[in-house]
């Protein structure tokens, strides 16, 4: 179809500049401020244990939108080309989402015992519920060659700093062929693609194994990565359908959207869920079946008090986690009318990002222990502070994306494969 | 005994007068019809007023009858016919039962697939009416056909053909079944 190389630039809405941008700023920089001042409530270890979660959660989304852009650019894809360009605008955040990651790492390294114990070898276990101290600990001597706060430092800064240019060449590429339409930003943006996949790939199981699975370093999996990477794309297709649904509401998408976008970004949230809950189910069925105390603990931390061997409150958020993360999306997603309907979807995707924090909690928060190595309940005053940071974060996310939203077209309208999106037919 | 119909046929030169075609014959309400041409023409199945597969139904049935028989199976093995405590664990626990449990949806729901595909299509059909008409070939070729069933509760050899002339079809014939 040789018709399909050019669309009619004046068929695109034009993008108004504001959006609420502002009003994002605002939200966030609110939220940031109600954080710290969360500090002088709970103190600063739980405003750092929030804060981990805002940033792993959010990272984790603009990750998503990463790999979404890289795995299309890699396939050739037609029917994503019309809402790559929204992926394209949120990965801008990359930056502030790295400027937003330092105070962690500065508090960390004034204090050891807020978040990364093992970044100090004279830290005592004894206040956790352990003995000793992290260097006389035999498992975490053997693991000292990556768990340092040299490794962590270098492989944050390079994880971040590759993410930051990666995204920059996307958004450069896709946004120069707006000008002049030509098939050599295409080209630059697979060969970036071929190389930047297994880079975000290693980059990103290297930070949430630093970040969040080493906050209990003790603990072995090797399906940490995989898991993250899983939660990263449920993530972003579940933030591009709340796109797609804004601007659909807002008119920008009228007559540009089709039933059959909403069916494809469907089965992909679809098949994403089942991708998920088998990678969950992997982790903790070996888990299970080998049942070796240096990695059962994880699990039974996450149902039962270490000292009392009473059931806790997080055996209940795993039972939401198990039930919410994958039968209610499996379920809620498998039929074609539930696909094609935005208003359902809207209530899936929003369903989807709401327990995919739960699930980020639920991984990061029962590391934090009392002195008797119990976990920290879910249910506490400090969760507000989770809220806060992920309103903080997110505002500033959303800032960064609305910021970048009216500096290009609302879809790639010169990318080769254009046409084919927009006359996309399952 | 005169030979029984098996409908009529009408042949169309373009993608756009079978497609236009395709939608008055939708309208009128005929069920037992069909369009043959020589490649996609894509929106044909709206203007046909086609419903979407029944095959996903089929799939979700074979699915579930495969979690159910990997869980009965490990059930049955495990902790029925053969009770045998293994590495501590207990004689039945969907835990280690899941992995056969999912394979087996897997499979049900890939033969239930083909399976209800094979049933919903009609196939395997060793011999067809239409094959005998010159018309096919053409179908094939270069040609679009629409071809209306005597089975269709609205069939009418007269007025049938009325339609389909008044939609633009040529060399409107009947067939022998």
């Amino acid at each position: 179809m040789a018709s399909s190389t050019t669309a009619n630039p004046s068929a695109v809405p034009a993008v108004t500049a504001n959006n609420g941008s502002g009003k994002a700023l605002a939200i966030g920089v609110g939220g940031i401020l109600l954080t710290i001042a969360g500090i002088f409530v709970s103190g600063g270890s739980k405003v750092a244990y929030a804060w981990l979660t805002a940033m792993t959660f959010w990272t984790g989304m603009a990750l998503g939108m990463l790999l979404l852009i890289m795995i299309h650019h890699i396939f050739d894809a037609n029917w994503s080309t019309i809402i790559r360009r929204q992926f394209e605008h949120g990965v801008s955040a990359f930056r502030w989402l790295a400027l937003l990651f330092v105070p962690l790492v500065i508090a960390s390294v004034i204090d050891p015992s807020v978040l990364w114990k093992y970044f100090d070898v004279t830290f005592d276990l004894a206040s956790v519920g352990g003995s000793g101290t992290v260097g006389e600990d035999v498992l975490y001597t053997k693991k000292s060659g990556m768990l340092n706060f040299h490794f962590f430092v270098g492989a944050t800064a390079i994880s971040f700093l590759g993410w930051m240019f990666l995204a920059s060449r996307f958004r450069r590429n896709s946004f120069h062929q707006d000008q002049d339409g030509d098939i050599k930003w295409t080209r630059s943006s697979r060969v970036w693609s071929a190389v930047g996949l297994p880079f975000t790939a290693v980059t990103l199981s290297l930070v949430v194994i630093l970040w969040v699975k080493a906050l209990d370093y003790h603990w072995f999996s090797t399906m940490y990565g995989v898991w993250y990477f899983a939660e990263c794309v449920r993530g972003a297709l579940a933030i591009g359908i709340l796109i797609m649904c804004w601007l659909t509401t807002r008119g920008d998408y009228q007559g540009v959207l089709t039933k059959n976008h909403w069916y494809s970004i469907g089965m992909l949230s679809f098949a994403f869920t089942v991708f998920w809950a088998y990678v969950t189910f992997s982790q903790y069925f070996l888990i299970w079946n080998a049942n070796i105390p240096e990695e059962t603990f994880w699990y039974n931390i996450r149902e039962i008090q270490a000292s009392t061997g009473e059931v806790n409150q997080w055996k209940w958020v795993g039972m939401l986690i198990l039930f919410g993360h994958f039968f209610v999306p499996f379920f809620g997603l498998i039929g074609y009318q539930a696909k094609i309907s935005p208003k359902w979807m809207m209530v899936m995707a929003s369903w989807i990002m709401a327990i995919i924090l739960i699930d980020i909690i639920y991984n990061i928060w029962p590391a934090k222990k009392d002195e008797l190595g119990d976990p920290l309940p879910f249910l506490a005053i400090h969760q507000l502070w989770t809220l806060t940071a992920v309103i903080g974060v997110g505002g500033i996310c959303v800032w960064a994306y609305l910021k970048s939203f009216p500096t290009a077209k609302l879809i790639p309208i010169r990318d080769p494969r254009i046409g084919e999106s927009l006359t996309y037919h399952e | 005994m005169a030979a029984s119909t098996h409908g009529i046929i009408a042949t169309f030169n373009t993608a756009a007068e079978i497609y236009h075609a395709a939608e008055k014959v939708r309208d009128a309400g005929f069920k037992n019809w069909d369009c043959i041409t020589p490649c996609p023409v894509h929106g044909l199945d709206g203007a046909m007023g086609v419903r979407r597969s029944k095959v996903p139904r089929f799939s979700l049935a074979g699915g579930g009858i495969g979690f159910i028989t990997g869980m009965s199976l490990i059930y049955f093995t495990g902790a029925v016919d053969y009770p045998l405590i293994v590495g501590g664990k207990p004689l039945f626990s969907p835990m280690f039962a899941f992995p056969v449990a999912y394979e087996l949806t897997i499979l049900f729901c890939a033969f239930a697939t083909i399976g209800g595909m094979f049933i919903l299509n009609g196939l395997p059909m060793h011999y067809h009416p239409l094959l005998k008409t010159d018309h096919i070939v053409r179908g094939l070729d270069d040609k679009f056909l629409i071809v209306i069933e005597a089975s269709d509760p609205k069939y009418d050899a007269a007025s049938t053909k009325a339609l389909l002339e008044s939609v633009g079809g040529t060399e409107i014939t009947e067939i022998e079944s």
